[in-house]
């Protein structure tokens, strides 16, 4: 039955369906084929429902919603001029400031998507006109946004922990270590291209700059503040700090700034509600397929097929991270993480495995996957954004996917990296 | 490098001219600008659907914030969360879900991966679309079905939600409501792309209308 299920379901996906559509006919052929008939059909209505519902799920509109409404205002644009006014004037000091807004800006918004245009769009024709190659620039404004992945809010993080059942505090944290671990790896690189390129350096900022660019950023900063400072030092909930944030990003833009109307905030919830619902119906569906999944014991079947219990942890891992990030190439990566996390769970349960460490592994495989050819989706918002050619988007992604697979091995064999602050701050 | 050396200049500027381009927005819906699938006086109904399901999302995420934050506020100055806070929330992720579905197929605003099909020939394409909608049509209908079984079952079971003290019943019946208008946008959406030319992803959305603005820059 597993085979049949998954073929239907990957033969619906490649054919562009809308991806509740895969989910469903998974769930709907499971219930048919374990209970005999259409009879329980509305146990599958009834876990479809309950699926969507869970109070830790409520963090992902509200997150969404805050970031809807800052990526509208002007605090991306406050933000780059930070960073540029320390660093611009380095060797490559473009493009570390590139990667460096992308990581401050996914601390705000925790959609790459949102980072892509937030910090891509003004940032790539003054790297143009520095001199970078646009495959370059493009390639690095791609796989930089997929540090938001791992920065908290991260919405994949939100939907692996209720998945999965694992504390989202705790991986929101954890993804700090290895989210700085890229931002260094890619500004290192960054480094290299500009002094093997010859890309001519920018003018230095004064202190005075710098002062006034530090005053000017300093609300768009109190997000990671409210959002990490606030689950760290154990005051918020994810869904509280999501709350507050919502609370201080229409302080900013209604009351601060004054750059918002009402008109607009109605539109903003408008549009983030759509976004909810496309996410959501997916949640719901992948709750009813894990659920039949689960009954069929169907995640032991194909485990024991690929002979997970010889593998042990390494193993586990790795067949972990390799299935998340091909599932990514290809997929969205809300859909894997929703088909993925339960057909894994028995076995890293079994291998007594951290989920904490296993969702910052699943959740950078997801972020590296969405940015790699063929078809991550990644690549795709840059197309649609910048208009520019599949080929010449993909160019210039070799050398990230390398570092970022580099940092994936790595976190495999040194868990601190995700674990260190994670353990600090919840006391393990 | 010198001073009067023009940076331009290295680079293709038809590059450089697509930089400048703002990147795209959100593209907000305009919901004035909407046209139903369906003809008289269906068309008129289906428009006010239309307006009815985008007040719904955008009042769903305002009531949701404004209770989630009343709910932060009230336990941190007043030391007391609101005992019902989660219910409304609970009650108003469903409403959001199921308003949105339907909103999300009349824009053809799902989540697919279109990579394979949009390589493929445009009159196969065509076909393609139409079984897509006819497909997911015939799954959003069989969960109405389903869904107005629950409903059912649920009602005539009379529970009530603890702390609103509302049936439980109440909060559900957005579900067969979002499934039944998800299958009718799709079920249009295979009509329009039979008696029409072109390819629709919706009903109000022709495909690949970003070449077009593309050309025009």
């Amino acid at each position: 039955m597993a085979i049949g299920i998954f073929s239907v379901m990957i033969v619906l996906l490649l054919l562009g369906f809308p991806m509740m559509v895969p989910l469903i006919a998974g769930s709907l052929i499971g219930f048919v084929a374990l209970f005999g008939g259409f009879g329980q059909l509305d146990t599958m209505v009834q876990q479809i429902l309950g699926g969507i519902q869970p109070a830790s799920l409520i963090a992902v509109p509200m997150f969404i919603f805050a970031a809807d409404i800052m990526t509208r205002g002007q605090s991306a644009n406050r933000l780059i001029d930070l960073v540029m006014t320390f660093v611009g004037h380095l060797k490559g000091g473009l493009a570390v400031s590139t990667a460096t807004a992308c990581t401050l800006f996914g601390a705000v918004s925790g959609s790459t998507q949102a980072t892509v245009v937030a910090v891509g769009g003004p940032l790539r024709p003054r790297m143009l006109k520095a001199g970078y190659k646009d495959s370059f620039v493009l390639a690095l404004i791609v796989n930089s946004s997929d540090i938001a992945f791992l920065i908290p809010p991260s919405i994949g993080m939100i939907i692996y922990g209720v998945v999965s059942g694992t504390s989202i505090s705790e991986l929101f944290i954890a993804g700090i270590g290895p989210g700085l671990l890229i931002l260094i790896l890619f500004s290192i690189y960054s480094y290299i291209y500009a002094t093997r390129n010859n890309v001519p350096t920018e003018p230095k900022s004064s202190w005075r700059e710098r002062a006034s660019a530090v005053r000017r950023a300093l609300w768009p900063l109190g997000f990671p503040v409210i959002i990490v400072g606030g689950i760290y030092g154990g005051i918020f909930s994810p869904t509280e700090a999501a709350a507050a944030c919502v609370l201080y990003a229409l302080l900013l833009e209604m009351v601060v700034f004054r750059e918002m109307s009402f008109k607009q905030l109605y539109a903003t919830a408008k549009s983030t509600g759509l976004i909810t619902a496309v996410v959501f119906i997916l949640v719901g569906a992948g709750a009813a397929f894990s659920y039949v999944i689960s009954f069929a014991q169907i995640p032991q079947q194909v485990l024991g097929a690929i002979g997970i219990d010889q593998m042990g942890p390494y193993g586990v891992l790795f067949t972990i991270s390799i299935a998340f990030f091909v599932g990514c190439m290809f997929v969205d990566p809300i859909v894997v993480i929703l088909i993925f996390v339960p057909i894994f769970a028995p076995v890293v349960q079994a291998v007594g495995l951290d989920p904490v460490l296993v969702g910052t592994i699943i959740t950078l495989q997801v972020a590296i996957g969405s940015a790699t050819p063929p078809f991550g989706c990644d690549i795709f918002t840059a197309i649609a954004v910048f208009k520019r050619p599949y080929a010449e988007v993909v160019r210039g992604t070799p050398p990230f996917i390398f570092m970022l697979l580099t940092v994936a091995v790595l976190l495999i064999f040194f868990p601190q990296i995700a674990l260190f602050l994670r353990d600090l701050a919840f006391n393990k | 490098m010198k001073p009067d050396e023009d940076p331009d200049a290295k680079v293709d500027p038809a590059v450089l001219a697509a930089a400048r381009t703002p990147a795209v927005d959100e593209d907000d819906i305009d919901d004035s600008a909407y046209v139903s699938g369906l003809p008289g006086i269906l068309g008129v109904i289906d428009v006010g659907i239309a307006r009815i399901e985008a007040l719904l999302l955008a009042i769903g995420v305002l009531a949701m914030a404004i209770n989630t934050m009343a709910n932060v506020i009230g336990r941190f100055v007043v030391g007391q969360s609101l005992f019902f806070s989660e219910e409304v929330n609970r009650a108003l992720i469903i409403l959001i879900t199921f308003a949105g579905i339907s909103y999300a197929a009349r824009h053809g605003r799902h989540i697919r991966m279109s990579a394979f099909f949009d390589a493929i020939a445009p009159p196969m394409r065509k076909v393609l679309m139409i079984i897509i909608a006819v497909v997911t049509a015939a799954a959003m209908f069989l969960l109405t079905w389903y869904s107005v079984d629950y409903l059912i079952a649920q009602a005539s079971r009379g529970r009530l939600l603890p702390a609103l003290q509302i049936p439980v019943w109440w909060i559900i019946v957005w579900a067969p409501l979002g499934f039944f208008l998800t299958g009718l946008q799709y079920a249009l959406t295979a009509i329009k792309n039979l008696i029409h030319k072109d390819i629709w992803l919706s009903t109000s959305t022709l495909e690949g209308y970003d070449d077009t603005a593309e050309e025009e820059v």
